[in-house]
């Protein structure tokens, strides 16, 4: 059994780890460092929702974990580097709208308004480090968002959005379970998405002839090639 | 039963597109499809007692509000599979789509169909949530099958903008969740439970996992300021997806934003999420009156014309009357007809000068009689004259506007006759432009298919027709809804 | 001024100016077997600091008196700074000299000055170095105050004596964890303040990446010794600082002989440990571009932001 403050605390460090790597994301433009930063970000939660699981001892919490280490620490970041190999572009060149700089200041003030909203509507609800735990995860929402914003290639865009989906499981991990099943589909989903989007990185990347190639992998897999 | 029911279909035309070799086999299915959906839910509609829960799962039901949507989206189905087929090959003569993209196509444009009536069937928000971002994906794929590099950008800013939006509804489903655990101890996301509890949920609390949802709900049906992707992507969209997006993909949008505005209807957070949706509709109709007043291209502009559209139904659903409800709800149907006639209209045009530009337009009432007279019953409409379908729902929501606020009422006036003003002007330099004297210009005439032809007449009878005789059945149906929801 | 503080001042200073160049090695020592190479031995700083003492000293004739006179003022700013930062125990409560801003000024000083003969010697190489510095320095500036602010905020003290009185005796994260964060902020000032990858490039003579290489360069001989010493020490109190406040296992919190001892031995390792993080760190990343360098710094910042919202509005 471990004692619930040590737990506490353990869970707090971990979570100020995990906005720090979104703030590295930030600020670092090559995509293979964002692709580990990612995969990194997403164990931390893995280790969060274990940490969660030695308090609360709810066994959805385990399953969670282990269904975010399989698809966000492995099978996600496995297919964003094998993307990455093909694609000509390595680096991202340019910031659109805002530098780094602007971006990690502007993603202090977000923060800061977050947490002035959420401390004033959670303030009633006592659940001890509840609003701080809040306005972190949706916090990292808005630093997904400010990737968003400030990027110009795909990849980057992905890595964005993927860091704004773990500010919502983060949330979700604090405030409520959602049962087994919608979880599933929910990284079901992301993963079509993610495999989608990493086709159309490509196909700006190639010619329209080898993205359509690439599209067609649904006939592949039937075994007939349609010409 | 129906729900099984709707997803044997699905799957066995799914199945048997994959295993057909040819175009005509592949748009026989899917109008088999699309048939079979409209036949399902008017016969559950007409004689089961709705609302109707699935056997051995919590997550799919059937109420009168979800099989309205879905026979409103099926018809559209309907009408742009008989309109595929020729359009299509259209595209494939011109390379304008590769030959090799034609399974693809079909199977996406059916994955579409069953995850539009499965959300509109589910009974669980998450599982709404997760079947919204599933059209997302087709309608990226459906966007990027033809031949053209700035359709992937498209398609790629549509998913962006979209998913990130409906990152920020979760949050507020979540939010719903943990407000209906702190009601009943366990927590739901059903809709008939929340509509239960709604009274016991913490207004405050309510109004912000609300204004969350709103967001991405909101980016889903092309709402201001979320509203950027819409003209982009319906515009690139071949002719006939664009009809599904508008007709049917962006309702969902709406319909989400409809029952969690029920929700909230039923405690003292209603005042606020009611000026916030009026606020954001108007915004909508005077973000795209005013963008459209410079538009040069056809589907452009009529794209423009659909985030103006679902503003007004924003504003119908925001006043939260019986009435306006009510007329918010016959607004979805006649939109969606009207749109679906304005964009299978410029298909047509699209195929004559293979080009959305109005430039390139000469000549058009010779070459094109029918896209013609379907662009002016489809104007006519759009913009809410009186004999047609979208006059009376349009008027009343005005009228009940005009009841809440008389400055807005004004406002919400002048938006809308910009907006007329804009699309008249468009259409009388469309429909002006002769080959230059003196140049003769021999523009071969594109031979319209009977399929076409046919889809375009059944479209402009029923504008017409809805409009001079709005059925009492389907008045019914609209009432049962409003009862429903509780308004 | 009783017999502990005459005791304090001689010891820490002593071990201060006794260490700073052996970290110096381990860093370098730590990269060479990052790169694959044997390197120089541990002991090699104080081999060059004996090589310079002997050799003579040669000031360029456009020099003026700044040049003479900055590497004495350095190097006695930075002893005069040893005493605010206790290295192995706490001679009492608070402390006059323990003020954390008198501490970083005095350092700003001895930057100011050595800026200062960067651009007296004349040559263009020194005037470049002084000008990248000073606004790099501005730069950092912020960050700097901000987390030192915080930590006054936090322990309720401007008093580096203080603050490490508390830390020792709780540790920190049972302050709050949260100021694991201040941590990280902290390393990047270590990072910057004593011109190491990704800012600045010690290992090099190359006109594009020179910073703090190219204000020392016109110096030589005895004045370079003094230089490099006080460079040293500066790291040196740096990350003392960084280990007293962070992780201070070990540290004395009875200035018995036995304990004084036993904190010797500890800071030793922790310090080494350490150097050899920095080491590790400056292998691990590749130079910044001068004008990206501020985002380096912008990371810090929003850690240490972060923290102020998260320890003031709780």
């Amino acid at each position: 059994m471990i004692d619930p403050v040590f737990a506490l605390d353990l869970i707090k460090i971990l979570l100020v780890l995990i906005v720090l790597s979104a703030a590295l994301i930030i600020t670092r433009r090559d995509f293979i460092a964002l692709t580990s930063l990612y995969a990194a970000q997403s164990f931390l939660i893995v280790l969060l929702s274990v940490g969660l699981f030695a308090i609360d001892r709810n066994p959805l919490l385990l399953i969670i974990a282990a269904i975010t280490l399989l698809s966000k620490v492995v099978i996600i970041p496995f297919i964003l580097t094998k993307v990455q190999r093909r694609l000509k572009m390595k680096r991202e060149i340019e910031f659109s709208h805002l530098s780094p700089i602007g971006a990690i200041l502007l993603a202090v003030v977000a923060f800061f308004f977050i947490y002035a909203l959420f401390s004033g509507i959670l303030s009633g609800l006592d659940k001890g480090v509840l609003s701080t735990v809040v306005s972190l995860a949706i916090c990292l929402v808005f630093m997904g968002l400010i990737i968003i914003f400030t990027r110009k290639q795909t990849i980057t865009n992905v890595i964005g959005y993927l860091t704004m989906e773990n500010g919502v499981l983060l949330f979700s991990l604090f405030v409520a379970e959602l049962s087994l099943l919608i979880e599933v589909l929910i990284l079901l989903d992301l993963i079509m998405l993610i495999v989608l989007v990493a086709l159309m990185a490509f196909g700006i990347d190639s010619s329209i002839e080898e993205f359509h190639s690439q599209l067609n992998v649904l006939d592949r897999w039937l075994g007939r090639e349609q010409r | 039963m129906i729900f099984l029911l709707l997803f044997l279909v699905g799957a066995a035309v799914l199945a048997l597109v994959l295993l057909s070799r040819s175009h005509r086999v592949m748009n026989v299915l899917s109008l088999a499809h699309a048939t079979a959906y409209v036949g399902i839910v008017a016969y559950a509609l007409a004689r089961l007692p709705l609302p109707l829960h699935a056997d051995g799962s919590d997550y799919l039901f059937l109420d009168h509000l979800g099989a309205y949507e879905i026979l409103v989206a099926s018809v559209v189905f309907f009408l742009a599979a008989l309109y595929l087929e020729g359009y299509i090959e259209s595209l494939i003569r011109a390379e304008e789509l590769p030959k090799r993209n034609l399974r693809l196509f079909y199977v996406a444009m059916n994955l579409l169909l069953i995850a539009t009536a499965f959300s509109f069937a589910s009974d669980n928000l998450a599982v709404f949530w997760i079947f919204l971002e599933l059209t997302t994906l087709f309608s990226a794929v459906l966007v990027v099958t033809l031949n053209a590099k700035e359709n992937i950008d498209v398609a790629l800013k549509y998913i962006f903008i979209a998913s990130t939006s409906m990152l920020f509804s979760f949050i507020g489903i979540i939010l719903l969740f943990f407000l209906s655990a702190q009601a009943t101890g366990t927590g739901t996301l059903e809709w008939s439970a929340l509509m239960l509890h709604a009274a016991t949920f913490s207004p405050a609390l309510l109004l912000v996992s609300f204004l969350f949802i709103l967001i991405g709900f909101a980016a889903k049906s092309g709402i201001a300021p979320f509203h950027t992707w819409l003209p982009h992507t319906h515009a690139k969209a071949p002719s006939a997806v664009s009809v599904v997006l508008s007709g049917a993909v962006v309702n969902m949008g709406i319909y989400g934003i409809l029952r969690v505005f029920a929700i909230v209807h039923q405690t003292s957070a209603l005042t606020a999420a009611s000026w916030f949706l009026i606020g954001f509709g108007i915004f909508s109709v005077a973000v795209a009156s005013l963008s459209m007043l410079r538009q040069r291209n056809t589907k452009r502009i009529i794209a423009f014309s659909s985030i103006e559209h679902m503003g007004v139904i924003l504003v119908g659903i925001g006043i939260a009357t019986r009435t306006s409800v009510f007329w918010s709800l016959a607004y979805v149907l006649a939109h969606s007809l009207a749109k679906s006639l304005l964009f299978f209209s410029a298909g047509i045009i699209n195929r004559q000068y293979e080009s959305n530009e109005a430039e390139d337009v000469r000549d058009i009432f010779r070459l094109q009689p029918l896209a013609s007279l379907g662009l002016i019953v489809g104007s006519l409409t759009i913009v809410g004259m009186p004999p047609f379908l979208l006059f009376l729902p349009k008027l009343f929501i005005i009228i009940e506007l005009g009841k809440v606020s008389l400055l807005l009422f004004f406002l919400l006036m002048l938006f809308l006759l910009i907006a007329v003003v804009a699309f008249g002007a468009f259409m009388m330099r469309l429909f002006s432009a002769v080959p230059e004297a003196g140049k003769q210009e021999r523009i071969p005439r594109f031979p319209v298919p009977a399929k076409m032809s046919l889809t375009l007449a059944i479209l402009i009878t029923l504008v017409l027709a809805l409009g001079l005789w709005f059925p009492s059945y389907v008045q019914h149906v609209i009432d049962a809804i409003v009862t429903e929801l509780r308004f | 001024m009783n017999w502990l503080f005459a005791l304090y001042f001689v010891l820490n200073t002593a071990v201060a100016v006794a260490l700073a160049p052996l970290l110096m090695g381990v860093v370098k020592k730590v990269k060479a077997w990052a790169q694959g190479r044997r390197g120089q031995p541990l002991l090699q700083p104080y081999y060059n600091l004996a090589k310079l003492l002997r050799k003579e000293t040669v000031v360029s004739s456009n020099a003026s008196w700044v040049t003479r006179a900055t590497p004495y003022l350095s190097i006695s700013v930075l002893i005069v700074a040893t005493l605010s930062v206790p290295l192995l125990f706490l001679p009492g409560k608070t402390s006059a000299f323990g003020n954390v801003i008198l501490f970083f000024y005095l350092l700003a000083l001895a930057n100011f000055f050595m800026a200062l003969t960067g651009l007296d010697g004349g040559s263009t190489f020194g005037g470049m170095g002084s000008s990248r510095e000073m606004s790099l320095s501005a730069i950092l500036e912020p960050l700097v105050l901000l987390t030192f602010l915080t930590l006054a905020f936090v322990f309720k003290t401007f008093d580096i004596f203080g603050i490490v009185g508390t830390t020792s005796q709780a540790g920190i994260f049972s302050v709050d964890p949260v100021l694991i964060l201040l941590g990280a902020a902290f390393f990047v000032i270590i990072v910057a303040e004593t011109a190491r990858l990704p800012v600045d490039n010690p290992e090099t003579h190359l006109e594009l990446t020179m910073v703090h290489e190219a204000m020392v360069l016109e110096h030589s001989g005895k004045h370079l010794a003094l230089m490099e010493t006080a460079h040293a020490i500066k790291q040196l109190l740096l990350m003392a600082l960084f280990i007293n406040i962070f992780l201070p296992f070990g540290f004395a919190t009875q200035p018995t002989a036995a304990s004084v001892a036993l904190s010797l031995l500890s800071f030793l390792a922790k310090s080494i440990i350490l150097a050899a993080a920095i080491g590790l760190f400056e292998s691990s990343v590749a130079k910044l571009r001068l004008y990206r360098v501020p985002g380096f710094y912008a990371v810090g910042t929003f850690l240490v932001v972060l923290t102020i919202i998260l320890e003031v509005f709780r």
